[in-house]
C-alpha cells in the first residue's frame, strides 16, 4: 500500500496548475518538481506534488489504473483530496462510478452516461461523494479502481490468439481497458439478475449465464455474424 | 493415450502454433487473482465463487478472443493489427470508447514526462560528476 502520490494524481494536478493545451505544459511543470525530488529521493520523504515516476510498481497492474493515494481503506481529507485529482478524466469512469454507488445505495442500477463537464465541477461532485462513503464501499471503491488485468498476460494471451504477432503497449492497455469494463457490465448485469430472482450472497455461475445471454440479446458481445437469415 | 481437452495442462507453444485451439489448451487461472479483486470492486462478494470467477474467465478470453479476431478482420488490409482497429471497433458503445481514450491520452502524457525526467536526471548526473571532479582537485 503507497503512501506517496502515484504519477498520474501528480502529473493530473501539475495539469490542473497550468491548464496546458498540450503535454508539453504539464512536463514543464514536472521540470521543476522531479530536481527536488531527485534530492528527496534517496531519502524517501514526503514527495506530495512530485513526480514519483520510477515507481513502475505503482502501476503494476497496467497505467490504466489509478492507484489511491493512501493506502488505508477509510476515506479521510487526504484520500478524498488525492481522489478528485484522479477523478477528474474520463465520463466512461464516471458512468461506472455512478452505477457503483447507486447499486449499493439503492440496489437499483441505471446504465446512464454522464456528460463531462469542467473538471472542477466533477472533481466536487466526486470529493462530496467519496467523503460520504461507509468503510465498505471505500474498500470496493479502492477494489474497482486497483484492479486490472496483468499486461504480461493480457500481452501473451493476445499474442496467442493474433498468432504471435508484435503486440505494442497501447494495444495492451486498450484491450486490458475494454476487458475491464466488459466484467463490469456482466457483473452488474448479474446482479441486476439476482435482485430479480430475489437472491442474496455471492454471484452464482447461472447468474452470469443469464447476464451473459442478457448482453448478447442487446449486442455488446461480439459475435460472427454467422448466418443472418432472419435477424 | 494423450488428451488435448480440459484444458488442465497448459501449452502455451502449441497454442501459439494452434491459435484455433488455444480455448482448450490454456492454462486455467490465468486472470483468477486479478478477477476475484475486479469482481468485487463491481459489486460481487468480497469472496467470489471459485467457479464464478473461473467461468468470468471464459467469458472474458472469449470476448477478447472474438474482439481481436473482429479486429482482424477490419485491419487486415493494412496488414497488421492497429489500436484505431479497437477503437473502431467500440465506437458505438460510449463508455468503452471514452474510457479508452481516456486510458491512451495517459499513456502518453506519462510518456512525455517520463522522457523528460529521464533528461533531467542526466543533466543532474552531469553536472554532479563535473562537481566531484572539481572538488577533487
Amino acid at each position: 500500500m503507497k503512501q506517496s502520490k502515484d504519477p498520474f494524481e501528480a502529473a493530473f494536478e501539475e495539469q490542473e496548475d497550468s491548464p496546458p493545451e498540450s503535454p508539453a505544459d504539464a512536463s514543464a511543470d514536472a521540470r521543476q518538481n522531479p530536481n527536488s525530488s531527485i534530492a528527496a529521493h534517496s531519502s524517501q520523504s514526503q514527495p506530495q506534488d512530485q513526480l514519483q515516476l520510477p515507481h513502475d510498481d505503482n502501476a503494476k497492474k497496467g497505467p490504466s489504473q489509478f492507484t489511491p493515494g493512501s493506502g488505508s481503506g477509510s476515506a479521510n481529507a487526504s484520500a478524498s483530496g488525492s481522489f478528485t485529482a484522479t477523478a477528474g478524466a474520463g465520463t466512461g469512469m464516471k458512468s461506472k462510478e455512478e452505477e457503483e454507488e447507486e447499486e449499493e445505495e439503492n440496489m437499483d442500477v441505471e446504465l446512464g452516461k454522464f456528460p463531462s463537464s469542467g473538471d472542477p465541477d466533477k472533481m466536487a461532485k466526486m470529493q462530496a461523494i467519496l467523503s460520504q462513503f461507509t468503510e465498505e464501499q471505500m474498500s470496493r471503491y479502492e477494489s474497482f479502481r486497483r484492479a486490472g488485468f496483468q499486461k504480461s498476460n493480457m500481452k501473451r494471451l493476445l499474442a496467442s490468439i493474433t498468432g504471435t504477432q508484435k503486440i505494442s503497449v497501447p494495444m495492451t492497455i486498450v484491450v486490458s481497458g475494454i476487458a475491464k469494463m466488459f466484467v463490469g457490465e456482466v457483473v452488474e448485469t448479474a446482479r441486476i439478475v439476482m435482485q430479480e430472482r430475489k437472491e442474496s450472497g455471492p454471484i452464482r455461475p447461472c447468474h452470469l449465464r443469464e447476464a451473459y445471454r442478457r448482453l448478447k440479446l442487446e449486442g455488446k458481445i461480439f459475435k460472427r455474424p454467422m448466418s443472418r437469415l432472419f435477424r | 493415450m494423450s488428451t488435448a481437452g480440459g484444458g488442465s495442462s497448459s501449452k502455451p507453444r502449441a497454442a501459439s502454433s494452434q491459435p484455433s485451439e488455444t480455448s482448450s489448451k490454456r492454462k486455467r487461472g490465468v486472470f483468477q487473482k486479478e478477477l476475484q479483486h475486479m469482481m468485487y470492486g463491481f459489486g460481487d462478494d468480497p469472496n467470489p465463487l471459485p467457479e464464478s470467477v473461473a467461468l468470468m474467465e471464459d467469458i472474458i478470453v472469449e470476448y477478447v478472443t472474438e474482439l481481436v479476431h473482429k479486429a482482424q478482420d477490419i485491419g487486415s488490409q493494412r496488414g497488421k493489427l492497429s489500436v484505431e482497429d479497437f477503437l473502431y471497433l467500440i465506437r458505438k458503445d460510449l463508455p468503452k470508447l471514452n474510457r479508452c481514450t481516456e486510458l491512451l491520452s495517459m499513456n502518453e502524457e506519462l510518456k512525455q514526462a517520463r522522457k523528460v525526467f529521464e533528461s533531467d536526471e542526466e543533466k543532474l548526473r552531469k553536472v554532479f560528476e563535473v562537481d566531484n571532479q572539481l572538488n577533487d582537485e
